[in-house]
């Protein structure tokens, strides 16, 4: 038993450093070829606005690799406090930032404090601010009920603990509040060698 | 997913496949359609009073 934690462990530790390596590798070199698609092309794919997208930096733009859109269904509201979970370069929050208006406010989580760095950069040269945290998923370094609205955009699955970080959103929403969230799902289980593989898993 | 989020004690979760995603290279697509890999959004809420 204790063998198997350490295993989850040790394997959890190699995971994040593969998604820290790929995730910058797509916000140093967007024109870089990935096995998804990313960037505006995938932004306009996912229905994002393109008037937004114009808005917003062209690094944070060029930086997305999300698998969705989760603001279509956020329907935020002016003084809302939202907590994107795995913010990156920033895209969604500034998006959401737009949404809450000044009297909002929106914080990032992400597991790369250089991500952190580079997307309030990104508010920043838009005339908005985010708060943005280094932290964990599966530990959300903020009070319970402190958030009207979590969204997040294909980081879920890449936890080895999806209960957790589930349990985590739900801690920190404040009562009456809302998620919207796109990621990827698996409708059969995945074979030890891809769950095993931090290469395939943080894909 | 689904019941991770009923069983935390999420309510009116709602889901829907995301159009048009799918993976860049045919060979990962084929990949991911043969372990019913997708996009999903999904909506819920917290209860008040929790």
């Amino acid at each position: 038993m204790h063998n198997a934690a350490d295993a989850q462990a040790s394997l959890e530790a190699v995971l994040k450093d593969e998604i820290i390596r790929m995730y910058e590798e797509v916000a140093d070199d967007p024109t870089a070829e990935f096995h998804f698609f990313h960037g505006r092309q995938a932004a306009e794919l996912f229905g994002y606005d393109p008037d937004l997208l114009d808005r917003a930096p062209v690094g944070a733009v060029n930086s997305f690799a999300g698998v969705g859109n989760p603001h279509q269904r956020a329907d935020l509201k002016p003084g809302e406090t939202v907590l994107d979970l795995g913010s990156g370069a920033g895209l969604d929050s500034i998006i959401a930032s737009w949404g809450v208006g000044s009297s909002g406010n929106v914080i990032g989580v992400d597991l790369n404090p250089n991500m952190c760095l580079k997307a309030q950069a990104h508010a920043a040269s838009t005339g908005t601010t985010m708060e943005c945290h280094e932290g964990r998923m599966e530990d959300v370094p903020l009070p319970e009920a402190s958030v009207d609205v979590v969204i997040s955009n294909g980081v879920i699955n890449l936890s080895f603990r999806k209960r957790r970080v589930v349990e985590e959103m739900f801690r920190v929403l404040k009562p009456g509040g809302r998620i919207s969230i796109t990621d990827i799902v698996s409708g059969k289980q995945l074979t030890q060698s891809i769950v095993n593989d931090p290469k395939l898993w943080a894909s | 997913m689904f019941s991770l989020l009923e069983e935390a004690g999420f309510k009116r979760v709602k889901s829907a496949v995301v159009p048009h995603f799918s993976f860049r290279q045919q060979s990962t697509q084929d990949s991911a359609e043969a372990y019913g890999v997708k996009a999903v959004m999904m909506t819920a809420s917290k209860p008040d009073g929790n």
